[in-house]
């Protein structure tokens, strides 16, 4: 089925505050899923295939700050999805970048890391270049960079598979975004490994998914979008005669 | 009655200030001006010659079926589709709750073949329930109003015109009670209409919808009154089609709408109060005095003609209309004085009620069109609550003492100051006012009020400030990370002139008609008629050009900017008199 894009921030605003996100994470929240859609990166799939995670981390919205210092922070995602708290660990990560001109923070151990491409589009728009680096899988090895410069709102995204797997066992559950207030940080991919591009989108693919998105509408698993719509009526209180007068006198 | 004419921020030109301008009851007793959308589609109508007709008028012997209209501008191509149908009296409400209508429209983007009318014809008589097309930019629906619709069938059936009394009650044939833009239930968003050279500007392609069914409202009664009289009906005289206006019925719905678009509504705020420091900064002169005259019997006029069921309404207008008789008397006295709109608005702030003060702002607006119909452009807004992490906490502090003190000041904690909280029913999703303690739903409460909010952030803020002098925002944050959607509201709204609305929405005495009425005044709705604090009945387009005018090549160039407050056609004009 096909919704729009303002209906589907909305739905998801709803959902998220259903399942008990406070009202300005809910909105960041849906704000990075619908984002996420509207530039055919398919925010909605990622968001259903977590969504137990989501639900388990509605009310974890206060990162767990590691360690800090002017130019950097390491936080703990503690295995929660990134919409729960990931917007306030960019704006940690802002912060320091403004007052220090770079700054660079590691999210430890996060979930649907994808999504995090929502909120960096925000600080990009903010004057802010961002890159974001992570792996997704051990074998074969992806590496996936996202760039934005800053006062743009679509990024250049980068998959890639390396040939050669290293000899290490930590799992790939983190991000590390690198922000800086005056110097581009696009990403080039430049490697002496031998590395297979998997994906690449470029500002022009974006920008015309984009514009279907608006001109067409947003194609939505009707099976997601019910979810969705289960959790947002939780927002809503039932009717009785009594609320009825709640809305003004009858005609 | 407050005053208040305070230094401005603006280097030119003497704005009113927040705290007069942004107190709710002062907005709650605006009046449409020229910058209201609905006066500026139909100057744009003009500058730009739209051409606007009918393509298809496909109706029975009861006005039952489908009509199409076909608007043509410079740069676009667009058509209104309205389907009308059989409506059982008991199934026809204004509530949101109605699933029927008597008639559903919708304004389309580009061509209407087969295919998408088919598709139109069946989602949008269904509304909400219904999954809309995204080329659709506004769909609507109306009732009539029976009284009115009958007895113009009835006169114009017989070869009478109807008596243009009817018309002073209610304004309208039809109503609509809800006209949805911005991607409800799949149409088109405002993101792709802020692209379009015609409708980028907020509510103008709800008005031009609005405006075609006002057409066709009259053409469907015509139509009718052929059928049902044959040879011996006749069409509606100009003049009463001109007054016939398409009316609205709003509820709490339309609420929430100006607590979550501050930044649209301060803009709005600005542009009105810019005009209105611009007028009063012209020169008068003896032709500029005589025109502010005229202007001021013509709304005299409109005030004792028109009639509306809410008592405290009644003589809210009775009261304006012996205020502005004053105003009158006043102008014709004093000198010509350089300064003489300045003096103006001073009396009107000190003397008069607040309903008359913004109706002689309205007047005063309506003088210089040179300078005031330049800034209708700014009446769109770029609406981003953007967080300054990096803010010192101590600059937070200071914006809010700035300006929140309204806010952070009140106390809240007493019975009245938290009487109502707002919510969402399951019931089509409305927006109801309970009664806290009282009611159920508290926990599921719209977090509407935004100086209780405003409050907590301050005082959680003194007690992080005390532990960290030199600290930021976002350590704040990091320790409330609740706050993160107020303190984006606070730092951004401290960057507009106008900034928030002023009120208490918990408040026991806080009345929600005063923001339906500061929406609708933008909107440019007339005959502001209350049912109670939460409904309201308004008139669109009375005394508007119709789509005649705009084909008459002589007609008079006021016909299509000089139209607010009218008054009713004269016997002597409809032929009513022998």
């Amino acid at each position: 089925m096909k919704v729009s894009l303002n209906e589907l921030q909305s739905v998801c605003r709803k959902a998220f505050v259903g399942m008990g996100f406070t009202a300005g994470h809910a909105d960041d929240a849906a704000a990075m899923v619908a984002w996420m859609q509207s530039y055919g990166l398919d925010g909605l799939k990622e968001l259903s295939e977590g969504l137990e995670c989501v639900v388990a981390s509605a009310t974890s919205d206060r990162p767990q700050v590691i360690y800090q210092d002017a130019d950097l922070a390491v936080v703990d995602g503690q295995k929660k999805s990134v919409l729960s708290s990931g917007n306030l660990a960019m704006e940690l990560a802002f912060a320091k970048a403004r007052v220090r001109g770079l700054a660079v923070i590691k999210i430890r151990h996060c979930r649907q890391r994808q999504l995090i491409m929502g909120y960096l589009s925000r600080l990009a728009d903010r004057g802010m270049n961002v890159t974001a680096f992570w792996r997704h899988s051990q074998s074969p090895l992806t590496e996936q960079v996202v760039g934005f410069p800053a006062r743009s709102s679509v990024p250049s995204i980068r998959v890639y598979e390396l040939a050669d797997t290293p000899d290490e066992d930590v799992p790939n559950d983190g991000i590390t975004i690198v922000m800086a207030n005056h110097v581009d940080l696009l990403p080039t991919v430049r490697s002496q490994d031998e590395y297979k591009l998997l994906a690449k989108h470029d500002e022009s693919d974006l920008l015309a998914a984009r514009h279907q998105a608006l001109e067409e509408g947003i194609t939505v698993n009707p099976e997601v979008w019910q979810q969705l719509k289960t959790f947002a009526a939780q927002t809503l209180v039932e009717a009785s005669a009594l609320s009825r007068s709640g809305a003004g006198p009858a005609e | 009655m407050t005053g208040g004419l305070t230094p401005s921020a603006d280097p030119i030109l003497s704005l009113r200030s927040p705290a007069t301008v942004m107190d709710l009851e002062r907005l709650g007793s605006f009046s449409p001006t020229r910058l209201s959308f609905s006066r500026r589609l139909t100057r744009l109508m003009r500058d730009q010659a739209w051409h606007v007709h009918c393509v298809q008028f496909d109706l029975d012997e009861q006005g039952h079926g489908a009509a199409i209209y076909r608007l043509l501008t410079p740069t676009g191509r667009y058509h209104v589709v309205v389907f009308s149908q059989y409506l059982e009296d008991a199934r026809r409400t204004d509530r949101v709750i109605a699933d029927a209508w008597d008639l559903t429209f919708g304004l389309v983007e580009g061509e209407v073949d087969p295919a998408l009318m088919e598709a139109l014809a069946a989602n949008v008589p269904l509304q909400e329930a219904g999954r809309q097309h995204p080329r659709l930019l506004v769909i609507s629906r109306a009732n009539k109003s029976q009284r009115n619709f009958e007895a113009f069938v009835s006169a114009l059936a017989t070869g009478r015109q109807p008596d243009s009394a009817y018309l002073n009650e209610a304004g309208y044939l039809y109503r609509t009670t809800a006209v949805y833009g911005n991607g409800k239930f799949g149409i088109a968003d405002y993101d792709r209409l802020k692209q379009s050279p015609d409708f980028y500007q907020p509510f103008l392609a709800q008005m031009a919808a609005v405006y075609v069914l006002r057409e066709f409202s009259a053409q469907q009664v015509e139509h009718i009154a052929v059928a049902r009289g044959a040879e011996r009906s006749v069409s509606l005289d100009p003049d009463i089609r001109r007054y016939l206006g398409i009316g609205n019925s709003t509820g709490l719905g339309m609420a929430p709408f100006l607590i979550n678009h501050p930044q649209l509504i301060s803009q709005w705020i600005l542009v009105r109060e810019r005009a209105l420091a611009e007028a009063c900064a012209q020169l008068p002169d003896d032709s500029s005095r005589e025109r502010m005259l005229a202007l001021c019997r013509r709304a005299t006029a409109y005030l004792a003609e028109t009639s509306v069921e809410d008592e405290q309404q009644r003589l809210r207008n009775r009261q304006a209309h012996d205020e502005l008789v004053g105003v009158i008397a006043w102008l014709e006295q004093v000198p010509l004085e350089r300064s003489l709109w300045q003096e103006l608005l001073e009396w009107t702030h000190t003397h008069l009620s607040l309903e008359t003060q913004e109706l002689v702002n309205s007047l005063l607006i309506e003088l210089y069109p040179e300078q005031v119909d330049a800034l209708n452009d700014g009446m769109g807004a770029e609406e981003n609550l953007d967080l300054t992490p990096d803010m010192p906490l101590i600059q937070l502090k200071q914006i809010l003492e700035t300006h929140f003190d309204w806010a952070i000041e009140a106390d809240y904690d007493k019975e009245d100051a938290r009487f109502w909280f707002w919510y969402q029913s399951a019931e089509k999703e409305e927006p109801r006012l309970g009664i806290r303690g009282e009611e159920v739903g508290e926990e599921k409460e719209l977090a509407l009020a935004i100086g209780p909010t405003a409050q907590r952030v301050y005082r959680d803020l003194v007690e992080v400030l005390d532990k960290q002098p030199r600290g930021l925002t976002i350590d704040l944050l990091m320790d409330y990370p609740g706050h993160m959607a107020a303190i984006r509201r606070i730092q951004t709204m401290a960057t507009t002139v106008y900034g928030e609305i002023r009120a208490n929405l918990w408040h026991r005495e806080m009345k929600p008609m005063h923001l339906l009425r500061a929406k609708l005044s933008f909107l440019g709705a007339h005959r502001f008629d209350p049912r109670g604090d939460r409904w309201v009945r308004v008139t669109f387009f009375q005394g508007a050009p119709t789509l005649k005018d705009y084909d008459d090549v002589s007609a008079n160039p006021l016909l299509f900017d000089d139209w607010s407050f009218p008054a009713a056609p004269s016997a002597h004009s409809t032929g009513l008199v022998e």
